[in-house]
């Protein structure tokens, strides 16, 4: 195999590991663009009788430069059940479903929505649903009426769901909580969620055998409120000074967003090489 | 390499260049966030109750202006813009406009006896899963949702109006419908 084969096969070869394995620092590091160009550019001049093979590799490894330095890190996506989050690089918008069995996120561009499942390809990214437990809270009064829940700092002002996006360490184990308010019994509420497992070595909370929700409320002035503070295990109520509170723990999909070289221009590369090479074959047969 | 291959090269590359730099640069245009950002798309429907217990959806104003007003009893400013929607509501009722006030996360008690309080004649529906206010991004209470005879969201606000504002706007659509 020649030089310019070998060389033209190692630039196709780390652009598709690019697209099927994404998601590495490695890909945004200087020296490994710098690399890839070093690489192209010797592949270029070794295959420049056969301009069509250089131009190939021309463009892929400029999509992949591309998508190495100027393409946005890896990031999560995580939307509140019947949102819609506007997604730039995947060039549309994700529809977070309801909060139900089995829920997909839809990716919608134009007329068209495309459920995102464990890869979902686009030009220039790459989404996959990573599911994450987050806590739907149902708050009733003393009467037993239903009340408004508001999270004036989530990403949803109206959504009884909590996405559970922060931590915090209790006993030395992690833990994910979220706040709400109670606008009409003016409390704010901070649920502090356990998993199954963390429950079960905790003394207090093992008897429940399921993921336990711990409620902490003060008033709308950030003061504690005596007698303020109970836990739920899942699905089950509690009454807190007066606010009854019932967590259901859910299973619910976020979108990993991951940039990958241009799809279209790396085809059009591939589609440059295949000719390019063929034409070279018929060249030499002649 | 003669002539006719260079400049196609030239020419795939600058199109290649260009299939790369749209999508990095020319894609980050600046997204309205709250109801707004709803404007033109066409309004997400649901099947809720009124504070009577009867089933009820925007599916059946289609055809008419809906100003649909998301609201709380606990939220002042929503308490404060209620006589003002009731008015615009008696003013455009021949213009073919409904006012629509759908309560978010309460109990139709406590909602009917909000609305009796201050006699408010048009129709309040329950929204107790508050689907209404998470599909139409609201940031706060109230929000205003002014939807065309088409079933398509013409203008969307955070907060209270002035009556002022509900004229204009309704004056707008109406013309425009």
């Amino acid at each position: 195999m020649s030089r310019a084969a070998v060389l033209t096969a190692l630039v196709v070869l780390g652009v598709v590991v690019e697209i099927v394995v994404p998601d590495r620092a490695i890909y945004h590091a200087g020296w490994y663009n710098v690399a890839i160009a070093a690489l192209a550019v010797w592949a270029i001049v070794s295959t420049r009788r056969a301009p069509l093979i250089a131009f190939g590799v021309g463009a892929i490894a400029f999509a992949c430069i591309a998508s190495g330095l100027l393409g946005p890190d890896t990031r999560t996506v995580v939307g509140a059940p019947e949102t819609s989050v506007r997604v730039d690089e995947a060039g549309g918008t994700l529809a977070f479903p309801a909060a139900q069995a089995d829920p997909t996120v839809l990716l919608q561009r134009g007329a068209s929505a495309q459920p995102i499942g464990a890869r979902r390809y686009t030009a220039t990214a790459l989404l996959r649903s990573v599911p994450r437990t987050v806590v739907a809270v149902d708050v009733s009064d003393a009467r037993g009426a239903h009340l408004t829940i508001t999270q004036p700092t989530g990403s949803a002002f109206l959504s009884p769901v909590l996405l559970m996006q922060n931590t915090q360490t209790i006993a030395g184990l992690d833990l994910p909580f979220d706040m709400f308010a109670v606008p009409a019994a003016h409390r704010i509420v901070k649920a502090v969620l356990f998993s199954a497992a963390q429950a079960a070595s905790v003394p207090a909370l093992a008897a429940a055998h399921s993921p336990v929700v711990l409620f902490d409320l003060e008033d709308d002035t950030g003061a504690s409120i005596p007698r303020g503070i109970g836990v739920a295990p899942d699905g089950r109520s509690i009454t807190l000074v007066g606010l009854r509170l019932r967590p259901r723990v859910l299973e619910y999909p976020a979108v990993e967003v991951t940039s990958i070289p241009d799809l279209a221009v790396v085809g059009a590369g591939l589609l440059a090489i295949f000719i390019g090479v063929l034409l070279t074959r018929r060249r030499v047969a002649r | 390499m003669n002539a006719r291959l260079r400049w196609l090269l030239i020419l795939g590359a600058v199109a290649i260049a260009l299939l790369i730099l749209v999508p990095l640069f020319g894609s980050q245009r600046p997204s309205v966030s709250g109801p707004a950002g709803m404007v033109g798309q066409t309004a997400p429907v649901f099947t809720l109750h009124d504070d009577r217990g009867n089933p009820v959806s925007l599916a059946q104003y289609r055809g008419k202006v809906v100003v649909m007003n998301l609201w709380a009893s606990w939220c002042p400013p929503c308490r404060a813009e209620m006589p003002d929607l009731q008015t615009v509501a008696r003013e455009y009722a021949r213009d073919g406009v409904v006012v629509v006030g759908v309560n978010q996360g309460e109990s139709a008690e406590r909602a009917a006896a909000f609305a009796h309080s201050l006699d408010i004649a048009f129709p309040i529906w329950i929204d107790d899963g508050q689907q209404y206010g998470r599909t139409y991004a609201a940031l706060g209470l109230p929000t205003t949702i002014v939807i065309d005879r088409r079933g398509v969201v013409e203008r969307g606000f955070d907060g209270p109006l002035t009556i002022e504002q509900m004229r204009s706007t309704l004056a707008q659509v109406v013309r425009a419908t």
